[in-house]
């Protein structure tokens, strides 16, 4: 069903907003051009009002889900590549059709680690696509090559690598033009977006060096896969790191002495202007986990299966590495010259702040980070305290393999290489054993999730997958927000959080059936 | 004059409504014989705005060929500005009735010919036969749309300058900086208004109590323009308890009693209708 004119109304629904709240309004949307209007300017200066009203009687209206790490789904994995260009695009297309009913309208392809030789071509591939009924593929996320090999989950050890020369490493694996500054398929044309990440450790020899390369042309640099100490990651933030990977997954525990990745969350005003260059002399945690783990390593199995999110070795040390080897007094170690009464020397500060509610000038902005919200990957009192320590930042992913599909029954099915694994509900697991095989949560049960282990509103939670994720990756112009001129990508929940409705491009592109 | 008392805003409001509903629907416009409506903005209307819309989703209500005038808007306001009397009107009530948006006249305060654009708004209210009836609000000082203490009874649409009173009143719509509030608006008159058919007035609140008494207890002064309406054939004003406090008991009594009488009177002129056919305008009792 079409609107005479074009123009639709969407009355009797709750519109979840950028603050997370949820206001009883309208929305307009342009069916034909698939955007959302400016009801007023619409109707004051177009002099036009919707010909078609649709009602949706008290559910809510949100912009649809964005996941920005999803390995596969339907049985397509983005990581495997057959040599069938065609076949390949086909995958896509399957995910970009179905996704949809999971409530998920845009997601970021991610590439697990690769034989190098393989980038080029994947990304090549993987250039933003859609279908007038489908979701939209916005890019390309590219999971290693260039992780801790302490941290590397699932991820095939053999392709781990370095990035001795920053930058141009970076382009030798990935393909220099899939690097460039302004890729062709970023300019926009008919207001699409194109987005491209990178999940690295800041720790890997070089990668550093090419954070804010990588950020300044527009790429997202994200933490992952890492054992970087505070300082380490504190500083690749500064050079442009946004996101963290996976929270909580595939990074050291939070220690109160050096929380490491994790503390980001928390990065204290005092400190996060204040610090100084990475030494790497005091600082190469990779040789010292190296030397600590090297034992557990050996004996271990080569991982092929399994959630790359997870740790698949003992998890390092967790005392901070530095503050063990280098036994210098605890001051010089944690931080330099940040506690100056300890060190007898005049320091001018500034007044302290005397409004409260109020941060004071931050060095820099915290990360976002992701966070796969089944239940499992984090445990709900983890996953209140990230939200706890920094809602802003939150973004929900699934991180799903390709068996994610949610009309898959329960029971053992069949996997790869003569493996089967069992499905029980988001749980997945090698048959026979309880390892878990990795995520198969969906973006609409994450929101639900959410909203229960937090006891945020369900508004706050919707925020979570779909504003912080565009903010993060800069279109937030477009995408997961009800702004006028925004993509009319929508999906209609009920109050419990359940998707009956998806809209792509201002058209209904999926139902639950009744 | 008429004067309809009821316990509270909401009631106010459901009255007002219920009364243009039946006013228009008895009207049976057509879109070459449109119901023409003067509409107000502010706080008061609101709970009338709510009402019609309700009528509206009910199906007891079309506004398809109904053909509105405001009364007034900023000078200098952007038109999507969070205060602008545009997005007021959408907001409260455009938004959720069926009205063509062609059929919906607002002053334009961003025109750089003002006085034109007041000339050209007047000449349209007369192109379509005048007003059959405006809903009005009031101020703390009486006003009646922009039209300010000390307004010509007989003024017509035109450049107002906002009194101090009402400058101070309206910065808590702008952050409490008086400096932010438009010093200047465009509105229909008093006789504009006095021009209509029929003008309806909704007064709620202790502090328009004051307005009140002075508009229909006194007379007729150009320092309260409301009081002008004593001298309109059809006037109707819909108070709440609270905006009768300053009222002598013997005013709200008597006002009390007339709406019994009209109430008989209506009902006598339907039956006489629905027998002769003839379409009789009722209008108000004294």
């Amino acid at each position: 069903m079409t609107s005479p004119n074009g123009l639709v109304c969407f009355t009797n629904c709750l519109l979840p907003q950028e603050d997370g709240s949820l206001v009883e309004k309208d929305l307009w949307i342009d069916e034909s051009r698939g955007v959302i209007l400016d009801a007023q300017r619409t109707f004051f200066l177009r002099k036009e009002r919707p010909a078609r009203i649709v009602d949706l009687g008290g559910n809510i209206l949100s912009p649809g889900f964005i996941d920005v790490q999803i390995n596969g789904g339907y049985g397509f994995d983005f990581s495997v590549y057959d040599g069938d260009d065609d076949a390949y695009r086909a995958g896509m297309k399957t995910v970009a059709e179905r996704i949809i009913e999971t409530g998920v309208t845009s997601l970021v392809p991610t590439i697990i680690t690769q034989e190098s030789a393989l980038y080029p071509k994947l990304l090549q591939l993987l250039r933003p696509f859609s279908t007038p009924a489908s979701a939209t593929l916005l890019g390309w996320h590219a999971e290693g090559p260039f992780l801790d090999f302490n941290k590397r989950g699932a991820h095939a050890h053999p392709f781990l690598l370095k990035a001795e020369n920053g930058v141009k490493t970076f382009e030798e694996v990935y393909g220099a033009e899939n690097l460039a500054e302004a890729e062709d398929w970023l300019m926009s044309e008919d207001h699409s977006v194109g987005v491209r990440m990178i999940t690295a450790a800041p720790e890997i020899e070089g990668v550093m060096k090419g954070i804010s390369t990588l950020s300044k042309r527009g790429i997202v640099f994200s933490i992952g896969h890492s054992v970087a100490t505070s300082q380490i990651a504190t500083s690749a933030v500064v050079k442009g790191a946004r996101l963290i990977t996976h929270l909580f997954n595939a990074m050291p525990q939070l220690h109160h002495r050096d929380p490491s990745i994790i503390g980001l969350l928390g990065a204290s005003p005092h400190l996060a202007s204040q610090f100084t260059p990475v030494m790497s002399h005091s600082l190469n945690p990779r040789q010292e986990i190296e030397a600590t783990t090297a034992a557990d390593m050996a004996a271990e199995q080569p991982a092929t299966v399994g959630s790359e999110a997870f740790d698949n070795i003992v998890t390092p040390p967790q005392t901070p590495l530095f503050a063990e080897n280098h036994s210098g007094s605890p001051a010089s170690n944690s931080g330099g010259n940040t506690t100056p009464v300890s060190q007898g020397r005049p320091v001018t500060w500034s007044e302290l702040n005397l409004k409260k509610g109020h941060t004071v000038h931050m060095g820099f902005e915290r990360p976002f980070y992701g966070m796969i919200v089944d239940g499992i990957h984090s445990h709900p009192n983890s996953v209140r305290l990230a939200y706890s320590a920094y809602p802003e930042g939150c973004i929900l992913i699934t991180d799903a393999m390709k068996i994610l599909d949610p009309n898959l029954r329960d029971g053992v099915h069949e996997w790869r290489d003569g493996k089967r694994f069992v499905k029980e509900g988001d749980k997945l697991y090698l048959e026979g054993t309880t390892t878990l095989a990795g995520s198969v949560v969906t973006m609409d049960t994450c929101v639900r999730n959410f909203s229960r282990f937090t006891g945020c509103s369900l508004g706050e939670a919707i925020k979570c997958a779909t504003y912080n994720p565009a903010k993060c990756l800069g279109i937030e112009k477009s995408k997961g927000t009800l702004r006028p001129g925004a993509h009319a990508d929508l999906v209609v929940l009920d109050r419990h959080g359940i998707v009956l409705n998806t809209w792509v491009r201002g058209k209904e592109a999926w139902a639950r059936s009744k | 004059m008429r004067l309809i008392i009821r316990d509270d805003p909401a009631a106010v409001g459901d009255y007002i409504a219920s009364y243009i509903c039946k006013r228009i629907n008895g009207f049976k416009p057509t879109q070459e014989k449109p119901f023409v409506l003067g509409l107000p903005t502010g706080s008061s209307p609101i709970p009338t705005y709510k009402r019609l819309i309700k009528f509206v989703k009910e199906g007891e209500l079309s506004f398809k060929n109904v053909v509105t005038f405001n009364m007034d808007e900023y000078v200098g306001l952007p038109q999507d500005h969070p205060e602008s009397y545009h997005t007021f009107m959408f907001r409260e009530f455009f938004s959720h009735v069926d009205i063509p948006p062609s059929q919906v006249n607002i002053l334009n305060g961003n025109a750089e010919d003002l006085v034109g654009e007041c000339k050209a708004y007047e000449a349209k209210i007369k192109s379509y036969g005048g007003i059959e009836l405006f809903l009005g609000g009031i101020g703390e000082d009486g006003h009646i749309a922009f039209n300010e203490p000390g307004s010509s009874l007989s003024s017509r649409t035109r450049i107002k300058t906002l009194a101090y009173d009402t400058i101070l009143a309206n910065a808590r719509f702008f952050n409490n900086d008086i400096s932010a509030v438009p010093r200047m608006a465009l509105t229909v008159g008093v006789a504009t208004v006095l021009d209509s058919r029929e003008v309806v007035t909704v007064v709620t609140g202790l502090r328009k109590a004051l307005a009140l008494s002075k508009a229909i207890e006194e007379g007729v002064n150009h320092l309260w323009t409301l009081s002008a309406l004593q001298l309109h054939p059809w006037a109707l004003i819909v108070a709440d308890e609270d905006a009768t406090a300053e009222l002598h008991v013997k005013t709200v009594k008597y006002f009390k009693s007339i709406e019994r009488v009209q109430e008989e009177v209506e009902r006598s002129q339907e039956l006489l209708k629905a027998k002769e056919g003839t379409p009789q305008q009722v209008g108000s009792m004294e």
